[in-house]
Formats: structure tokens, C-alpha cells, sequence
């Protein structure tokens, strides 16, 4: 027996039993300190983009992702402790490790992929209820829709279609935790093949951190390696494209119900915008066509002009007096005022920026 | 046969208990720092339009440089990775070099912004700030320094408008989108971006974070917390790990349409490189680029592999190329204390050298 087993077997069980003790006062004192913050909501990426950095989103978001690592901390302290069976095979110490017993490790990497996942199963869910509730959807499953008829029958086609494609987005989403399991378990073989180079006094591992550090060098070389791979590239597309089928389709039957309570839709107000962003293109056209400056050769591929130490007036090539008023008559039957040159935008008076002042960017809304 | 773990319980309850107490001790100066401000470089407002503002920075020495720098950022994340602190500021380096320089903070596009499609940012608010600035020093040309997806913006604004920048210099630009170990480009190349903006609209700044996250899942959501813990009890250091807490989340929205043609034509087309891209119904053909070119690349960036940037030696038609590797990441190239010594000076210089 190595030297290392004869000490790691002199654990005692009052050891084992001060662990335990620790553990509990531990994590009471993570609770009580927990509670300080408000509850952290689910992750969902997908949802409206919630505001700026507050101290307490800096405080959650570190919190979240040090509860993992604490969690874990105390795990491998007890199996290191309480691990008093003196066993040769440091693997099954390693599996003890980051094995079921300490979930937060698994969780913290399979979390990835849940967490845009989850958002929209919630929302699934209640609108799956709600149109179970109203009778007016049958879940086809794997089965596919099946006909409908009657005055509810474009409501009952939306709703398998969209069942339809709640149940393809789950299947993807399967797919994709798959490769995130598979990357999680092959970080562990990684972990043990790193592991196995510090097989000899003086690189021994000895402290729970740099235990950490390897795993995780470890677990993301695995999840670079499938995350590069075409399988992973598929079943990401997949995922996405699944869920944004589901999106359009929640998108579409809310539009329905505001049409019908006489509300505004998106698509309505997306519709002004792209209008309103066509007109200003052409507004910005015939600007630049008042400048006597077209913008745009007929080709672009034209050559580079060598840069001169001319002014700026002189970038303006003089039109003659016949062409100007030309352009000027057909300009004026499109705008009702004449325009300056950089009339599309502010030239600022010259205002200094003080460091009172948001230099700091706006928040967003 | 020695096992590779020798952790001594004793030492993990020792090893817990005082992360405990750096967590406990940390946490109340945590709780009553402020945001951190931004280096906020003075600097005054020279032109604005709809939500774009170009900011032209103030040095304590007159610039030397007879030509003026416009940075032209990306539209993820914000301009002021540019400015960040005081001791960690590219802007404020550049000045103290004696470079002239302007900022185009392109703002947080909203639904009204939903429609703005590259030609729009390139042939329209990028041309107008670059019309702001040759006036305001009655030149023909300026120096144009594009990062990252605005290294991307300035090179096709430079194939466009040849004749309105006299010197190019891009920063950890992607050229060439299909090398094998650039990741986010393998992610998105089966995205049906037509279906995802159709029904997202505006691209979500939280889901930009959460894709550049899931680069490095457990890196960038474990561990550099982590190791904040062992920096809790010093407010210098946690205040600059905040405050770039800070630029990292509080970035803007993507506008949908020019977030479509960049996934479409960039990312999955691979038009920059081949000369097929079409902005404004013009061809982009990096071939007519004849100025001067700086290429600055990071050797360690996950975001835009050093290949695909090195691309751009092998497009432009130009016959003065140069390249600057970087010892570094896509971040470090504008904040890390090398950063501050190695690329603004080199900046300097080779402009100077082409003034």
C-alpha cells in the first residue's frame, strides 16, 4: 500500500462525523446567506432582455455560479474525509468525486443547454394547458396532425401544428443535451488522463482548487471538441430553428387574439417600420443627389482615388449652373424645404463631455 | 504507485472554510460598491443622427498626427471597451501617442432600429461620420481603425468609398468566417436566420451573452467567479473585474435585418473573402483596397481565430500590408497591460510612417 492510501486510511470516523457537522453548519450559513438576495429567476435567453447589470444581478449571477462550486467543495471534502475505506483505485475516488453525489458539477454544464431550453418549455406547457383546457387542440405526438372540421377548424389545425412543433423542439433539445452529457462524461476521462500525469510525489493534485482548475481545463477541451464536431453544429441549428417554428407560431395566435380585441400587432408595427425605413432611404437618395453627390457609381468596382490634401468643399465636384437648378427642380417636387448636406443627422454644437455625465451609455430599456 | 490525489481533509475543510470567509468578508464591500464608471476620456460630441453619436476625444497634448482616427466599432457590446479605465484605455493611449481621434458609439437599437440593413450602417452612417470628420479637417481622406465586426464595416466602407480613407488599420477582424476552429460560425451555419429574425425581430442582447458564454461554458460562468472570490478583498481589483462585468452585459440589441445579412453573407456565405458580397447592390472587392493596411490579430481569441483574420493579407490588393500578432485574447488586446504597451504605440508608429 502507497504511502498516500496509509494516510488517507488514518481518517477516523470522528473525522467523518466533523465533516458531516461542518457540512451542515456550511450550508446553513450558505442559506443565511443566500437569503440576503432576492430569488434568482430561470435563465431564459430567449425572453426579453432583462436590464442592465444591476449589484444585485452581479451578486446573483456570482452567486449562482459559486453555489456549484461550493456545493462542490464540500462533496469531495466528505469523500475525501469520510472516504476512510483505503481503496487503490484513485478513479473510483474520482467518480466518488464528481459522480451523482455531487450534482451541482453536472448541473453546472448541463445547465447550458437547458437553460434556453427550459424558458420556452415552461411556455409551452401553460399554452399547451390553455388550449387542452379550451378544447380546441388534439397533441398529435409523433403521430401528426389529423384533419379537423367545423367552424373551429383553422384553430384546430394551429393548435397540432403548433403541438406539432413543440413536440419537434423538444426532440431537438433531447438531442443537444445528449452532446452536452457526452461532452460532461468525456471531460471526465480527460480529467482522469491529466489526472494520471500527477501520478507521482510533488505533482500530486492537494488542494480542492486545483482539483477544480483540471476538471475544468478538462471539461472544456472535451466540450470544444464536440462543440466544433458537425453533429453538434446539426443538432444546434435543429434546436434553434425548432424553436424559433414554436416561437412564430405562439407569435401568430397572440396576433389573432389582438386583432380581435382591436390591438396594435407586431407585424403591424414591424410593417410601418420597414415603410417608414424605405422612405428615409429614399429621402436620403435624393439628399445626396441635391449635393450634387450621387453616392453610388454604377459599378463598384471603380478605382481609388489618391488621397489629396484638397478641402472638403473641393470633395464636391462643382456642377454647373444648368445641371444644379436641374437637379434642384426635381429635388424640390419631392421635399418640401431645402436640405443642408448633412442634414440627415445632428451636426452637434460642440458639447463637452463631462464625467458627470453618462460617458457611461444609456440603459437600456 | 502513487495516486495523483492527495487532498487532505483536513486541509479541503481549511480550503472551504476560508473561501467561506473571503465569500462573507468580500460580499459587504461587494454590497456597497458603486457601478464603475468607464475611463469617460473627455471627449465632446461632434454628430449625432437617430440613435449614433460620434465622439471626437481630448488629450492632454495637441495631436501630432495631421490625419484623424475614427474607430468604428462593432455593433455587440459597446464602444467604450475602447475607453474602459483610465490605465486600460486604447482612446487615451492613441492621444497621448499624438493621434487625432473619433468614436462612433453606435447607441442600443430599439424596434424603430428593426430594418437598418448593412447598407444602411455602411453606405449611410458610417459614410455620413466619415463625411463629419474629412469636413471638420477639410481633408479628402482619414485613417479608418475598425474592430472587429467594424474591422468588417471598414473594410467593405474602404472598398466602397476608396477615396475617402487614406489609412486602414483593423483590430481582430474576421475575414475569412469558415476556418475550422472558429466556433461561433460552426454554430450558426444550419441556422435558418430567415425564420430567426422573421420572428425575433431585434436580436436580443442577453442571447448575443449567452451564445458568447456557452463558448466557454464552464469558464465563463464558474470559474472566473471563482476566482473573484480571491480578489474580494481588494476594491481596486474588484472594481475593475466589475466594471468589466459591466461592458460585457450591458450591450445592445442587433438590428434584425442587418443581424440577417451579417449571419447570411458573412457568416455562412463567406462573401468578404470571396469577393461575392454585395452591399448596397455593390460588389465588395477587397482587391481594390490599394491604401495602406494594418492588420492587428490576437493569437489567443476564441472569438475571431488569428486565421481568420490573417485571411486578409491574401485579399487586398495593396501592395503595404502589414500584420501585428498579438500575444493575447479578443479582449486583452484592449485592456491588458501589455496591450497598453505593445498596440497603440504600434499604431502610432505606422501611421506616422504613412502620414
Amino acid at each position: 500500500m502507497d504511502e498516500t492510501l496509509q494516510e488517507d486510511s488514518s481518517v477516523s470516523d470522528p473525522t467523518s462525523d466533523f465533516m458531516k457537522d461542518y457540512q451542515t453548519l456550511a450550508r446553513q450559513s450558505w442559506e443565511a446567506f443566500s437569503r440576503q438576495l432576492p430569488s434568482s429567476p430561470a435563465v431564459n435567453p430567449f425572453a426579453a432582455p432583462a436590464s442592465p447589470t444591476s449589484g444585485n444581478d452581479t451578486l446573483e449571477r456570482t452567486l449562482s455560479g459559486l453555489k456549484g462550486y461550493f456545493d462542490w467543495m464540500q462533496g469531495v471534502a466528505a469523500a475525501s474525509g469520510a472516504g476512510s475505506v483505503p481503496t487503490a483505485d484513485w478513479n473510483q475516488q474520482l467518480q466518488q468525486m464528481f459522480g451523482g453525489a455531487t450534482p451541482p458539477f453536472v448541473q453546472a454544464f448541463s445547465g447550458i443547454g437547458t437553460a434556453g431550453a427550459e424558458g420556452f418549455a415552461q411556455q409551452w406547457q401553460s399554452w399547451m394547458q390553455a388550449a387542452q383546457r379550451d378544447g380546441l387542440g388534439d397533441f398529435p405526438g409523433a403521430q401528426g396532425p389529423t384533419p379537423a372540421f367545423g367552424l373551429n377548424r383553422e384553430q384546430q389545425m394551429q393548435q397540432q401544428a403548433m403541438s406539432l412543433a413543440v413536440f419537434e423542439s423538444l426532440q431537438a433539445s433531447a438531442r443537444y443535451q445528449t452532446l452536452i452529457q457526452r461532452a460532461n462524461a468525456q471531460g471526465m476521462e480527460r480529467l482522469q488522463d491529466k489526472l494520471a500525469q500527477h501520478a507521482e510525489p510533488g505533482r500530486q493534485i492537494d488542494s480542492l482548487k486545483a482539483l477544480y482548475d483540471l476538471w475544468a481545463d478538462a471539461v472544456e477541451e472535451a466540450y470544444a471538441e464536440i462543440a466544433l464536431s458537425a453533429e453538434f453544429r446539426d443538432a444546434y441549428g435543429e434546436m434553434v430553428n425548432a424553436q424559433m417554428r414554436v416561437r412564430q407560431l405562439q407569435q401568430q395566435q397572440t396576433e389573432q387574439l389582438c386583432q380581435q380585441l382591436g390591438m396594435p400587432t407586431r407585424s403591424e408595427v414591424s410593417s410601418l417600420g420597414e415603410r417608414l425605413q424605405a422612405v428615409r432611404r429614399e429621402l436620403a437618395a435624393l439628399k445626396r443627389q441635391l449635393d450634387g453627390n450621387p453616392g453610388r457609381p454604377a459599378t463598384g468596382r471603380q478605382s481609388p482615388v489618391t488621397p489629396s490634401r484638397s478641402t472638403a468643399k473641393k470633395v464636391v465636384a462643382k456642377k454647373s449652373p444648368a445641371k444644379q437648378a436641374q437637379k434642384k427642380d426635381a429635388v424640390k417636387k419631392a421635399m418640401a424645404k431645402p436640405v443642408s448636406k448633412l442634414a440627415t443627422g445632428k451636426l452637434a454644437a460642440p458639447r463637452s463631455h463631462s464625467k458627470s455625465r453618462p460617458g457611461t451609455p444609456r440603459k437600456r430599456k | 504507485m502513487y495516486t495523483p490525489l492527495r487532498i487532505d481533509p483536513n486541509k479541503a475543510v481549511a480550503d472551504i472554510a476560508a473561501f467561506q470567509r473571503k465569500l462573507a468578508a468580500g460580499m459587504g464591500l461587494l454590497r456597497n460598491m458603486r457601478e464603475p464608471e468607464y475611463a469617460n476620456t473627455p471627449r465632446e460630441l461632434v454628430y449625432s443622427e437617430d440613435k449614433l453619436k460620434v465622439w471626437h476625444f481630448k488629450g492632454h497634448r495637441t495631436p501630432t498626427s495631421k490625419t484623424p482616427l475614427l474607430i468604428v466599432y462593432a455593433l455587440v457590446n459597446t464602444v467604450w471597451m475602447t475607453d474602459l479605465q483610465a490605465d486600460r484605455s486604447m482612446v487615451r493611449n492613441l492621444l497621448e501617442q499624438g493621434e487625432d481621434v473619433y468614436l462612433i458609439d453606435w447607441g442600443y437599437p430599439d424596434g424603430a432600429d428593426r430594418w437598418l440593413t448593412l447598407d444602411d450602417y455602411i453606405n449611410g452612417y458610417l459614410d455620413r461620420c466619415v463625411d463629419v470628420v474629412r469636413q471638420r479637417h477639410a481633408l479628402d481622406a482619414i485613417n479608418l481603425l475598425g474592430i472587429c465586426q467594424g474591422g468588417a464595416f471598414s473594410l467593405c466602407y474602404t472598398a466602397l468609398h476608396p477615396h475617402k480613407v487614406r489609412n486602414l488599420i483593423t483590430m481582430v477582424t474576421p475575414v475569412d468566417f469558415h476556418t475550422p476552429d472558429n466556433m461561433l460560425s460552426h454554430w450558426c451555419r444550419n441556422l435558418d436566420v430567415d425564420l430567426f429574425v422573421d420572428t425575433m425581430g431585434n436580436v436580443p442582447a442577453g442571447l448575443m451573452n449567452y451564445v458568447y458564454l456557452t463558448l466557454k461554458p464552464i469558464r465563463l460562468n464558474q470559474q472566473k467567479y471563482i476566482g473573484m472570490v480571491d480578489i474580494l478583498d481588494n476594491p481596486v481589483e474588484l472594481e475593475n473585474f466589475l466594471r468589466m462585468e459591466r461592458w460585457i452585459f450591458d450591450s445592445p440589441d442587433q438590428a434584425g435585418e442587418t443581424f440577417r445579412q451579417f449571419i447570411k453573407d458573412f457568416y455562412q456565405g463567406n462573401k468578404l473573402l470571396d469577393s461575392t458580397l454585395e452591399i448596397g447592390g455593390r460588389t465588395v472587392d477587397l482587391g481594390l483596397l490599394t491604401q495602406p493596411v494594418l492588420n492587428v490579430f490576437a493569437e489567443q481569441d476564441h472569438l475571431v481565430p488569428p486565421d481568420a483574420s490573417r485571411a486578409l493579407g491574401k485579399c487586398v490588393g495593396t501592395t503595404d500590408y502589414t500584420e501585428l500578432a498579438f500575444k493575447g485574447g479578443h479582449i486583452g488586446i484592449y485592456v491588458s497591460g501589455r496591450a497598453q504597451r505593445e498596440v497603440p504605440p504600434a499604431i502610432h508608429q505606422w501611421l506616422a510612417a504613412r502620414s
